[in-house]
């Protein structure tokens, strides 16, 4: 399989998301590998991938490239940078005939919206009703939530700064309201 | 909007991100059991339930969260979210639900 396909996001950034206090970009194409795992393989499975799967639910672990968040007791999402996703997928398909796991690609089934800059959890909190103060949902956390009625993967890179995965048909609309928060025609 | 325990993550959640999914420890009959049911019985495994007034064992589904099903004892006159308990545990006893009740919401 080849994870060199671009293709068409069919999604641009409002003009009102790409200047000011916060900014919102598109994170490009990334492999999404959804792996799910019999607990007493995990470590077992994370020593061979090469990076950590992390135990706790909505924790997350990373290295060069590849960022793996754990979303329920045996699932975790590996996101990766394309360079390093096909290799991963190549290796996590020969450790699940080994291993008590399975592994699906659903590298299309996602896009990355990054969200940064001061105020970042605000603006994310008026269609996501997660506490996001730093307490609460510290730096690296991950989880699956809903931004107004769209399930969505929220992963926490910095203090001030996020990305947002939703379904790509819903992106659009994802980023649509965002526009429409920020300037205010949502509540006129 | 209500804030629910989810015993898998360990956190109280947003209800927007719950699914309601019907009456608890309703045990669904084996293929052999199946067969040997009348349909008045099988019409009373899927249709009929207690629908009961106060502390109700239900079941409800993370859905965007953590995926997991797990049960919860819910007042259903107050909306009272008792206790939330993962899949597998056993039906609560009135006492146990009773001393739940003490310690407030959860």
């Amino acid at each position: 399989m080849s994870f060199d396909i671009k293709i068409d996001q069919g999604v641009e950034i409002p003009e009102v998301l790409q200047s000011g206090r916060v900014v919102a970009e598109l994170a490009g194409e990334k492999v999404r590998l959804s792996l799910r795992v019999k607990s007493a393989d995990r470590t077992a499975v994370a020593k061979a991938l090469g990076f950590t799967l992390p135990a706790k639910i909505g924790a997350t672990s990373s290295k060069v490239g590849i960022t793996c968040a754990c979303l329920g007791p045996d699932e975790w999402i590996v996101i990766a940078d394309q360079d390093k996703g096909g290799k991963l997928y190549g290796k996590a398909l020969k450790l699940a005939s080994k291993y008590d796991m399975s592994v699906t690609d659903v590298s299309f089934r996602n896009i990355g919206i990054t969200v940064t800059g001061e105020g970042a959890a605000d603006m994310i909190n008026v269609g996501c009703p997660l506490d996001l103060r730093l307490a609460a949902f510290p730096v690296g956390s991950c989880t699956r939530s809903v931004y107004e009625a769209v399930p969505i993967l929220l992963y926490r890179r910095a203090e001030d700064s996020f990305t947002v995965e939703c379904w790509r048909s819903f992106a659009p609309y994802v980023v649509g309201l965002m526009a429409a928060h920020r300037s205010g025609a949502a509540s006129t | 909007m209500m804030l629910i325990h989810c015993p898998y993550c360990d956190e109280k959640r947003p209800e927007i991100e719950f699914a309601y999914a019907g009456e608890a420890h309703i045990a669904r009959p084996d293929a052999a059991e199946q067969q040997e049911m009348s349909d008045a019985q099988w019409s009373e495994f899927l249709f009929i339930r207690d629908n009961k007034r106060g502390e109700h064992c239900e079941r409800w589904w993370h859905a965007n969260g953590c995926n997991m099903f797990f049960n919860a004892v819910r007042n259903t006159v107050t909306d009272k979210f008792v206790k939330t308990y993962k899949m597998g545990q056993k039906r609560p006893s009135a006492s146990q639900i009773s001393k739940w009740n003490e310690g407030g919401n959860v």
